[in-house]
């Protein structure tokens, strides 16, 4: 994997102490990061924090950082636990909540409501790993490999999750596809 | 401003993949809000956290933080120096305790013989005498 010498220029002075450097590295990585704790939490407040704890504990721990590795991947990870962590916390996470992420202003607002209310009833249906998996996959691109190692899981296990929230989310929106 | 979001994602599509407009849809609904401003605010958030916590290296514990290895060894010395110093005071005191019962006990021992022996000298020691020996 090749570092980006910018990246690995912030990550080496990051880890002597200099604040503007991992400044630099929050600047970078923090949209990934987001995507990667909403995939995890679904809501956006919940992956604003995520983030910022993640970050933190990526500052705390940049001790133990090899700059020979990806600061993203090392970073996503991080984020992803503090996202774990939450949801943990949270564990009940209702149908209702999913519809309004979904529904939420930022997107736009021509899109039909019924389909945003109906895919996110089946979002809400899939098991959280489940749910996750779908989203760091498919919409965001990871491997299995790398949501294996944020979800703490396998990535056979990723790749099996993965398979059958498919089958699941088409099974729930059958009706809707025509 | 870093080109992450061009979401690689699409190389790693399979046929078992989800629709392509269940993909947007679900896209959209997780893409955050969008706006540089959002980004630098979220920035300028861990930052404050990140310098609140790099300014911690002040707080008192992380000042004594060096000295917490040569005062375990001080406690330590001076916990062993404690034990030897009550070992050798309860020496003592167990010493003083043994020599009090002897110098106590062998004179009130000697006392009471000659108390007996002068008793038994006057017209009280007769009736005394009498109960002893009965």
């Amino acid at each position: 994997m090749r570092i980006p010498d910018e990246e690995r220029a912030l990550a080496e002075a990051a880890r002597g102490g200099d604040q503007n450097a991992f400044a630099g590295l929050v600047r970078l990585h923090q949209r990934r990061a987001y995507l990667v704790a909403r995939a995890i939490v679904t809501v956006h407040e919940d992956a604003e924090d995520a983030v910022q704890e993640g970050f933190i504990r990526a500052w705390q721990a940049l001790d133990r950082f090899d700059p020979s590795q990806g600061f993203s991947a090392w970073v996503n990870r991080i984020v992803a636990n503090a996202a774990l962590d939450i949801t943990r916390r949270r564990k009940v996470r209702t149908t209702e909540e999913l519809s309004d992420a979904l529904q939420s202003p930022f997107r736009d607002p021509a899109q039909d409501a019924e389909l945003k209310s109906r895919l996110g009833e089946a979002l809400a249906e899939l098991p959280e790993r489940a749910r996750s998996v779908i989203v760091l996959h498919d919409i965001e691109g990871f491997t299995h490999v790398e949501i294996g190692e944020m979800l703490g899981i396998p990535g056979g296990t990723a790749r099996s999750d993965l398979h059958h929230a498919r089958q699941k989310l088409r099974e729930l929106l059958k009706d809707l596809r025509g | 401003m870093t080109d992450e979001l061009k979401f690689p994602g699409n190389a790693g599509r399979d046929r078992d993949s989800i629709d392509e407009s269940l993909v947007h849809l679900i896209r959209d609904a997780y893409t955050p809000p969008g706006g540089d401003a959002y980004w630098a605010g979220l920035e300028r958030r861990i930052m404050a956290r990140v310098g609140s916590d790099a300014t911690g290296d002040s707080r008192w514990w992380n000042v004594l933080a060096p000295w917490a290895k040569p005062a375990l060894i001080a406690a330590a010395a001076i916990f062993a120096l404690a034990s030897v110093i009550n070992q050798n005071i309860g020496d003592s005191d167990s010493q003083v305790a043994y020599d009090s019962v002897l110098q106590s006990v062998t004179p009130d021992v000697l006392a009471t013989s000659e108390e007996l022996s002068s008793m038994g000298r006057g017209t009280d020691g007769a009736t005394l005498s009498y109960f002893l020996s009965h």
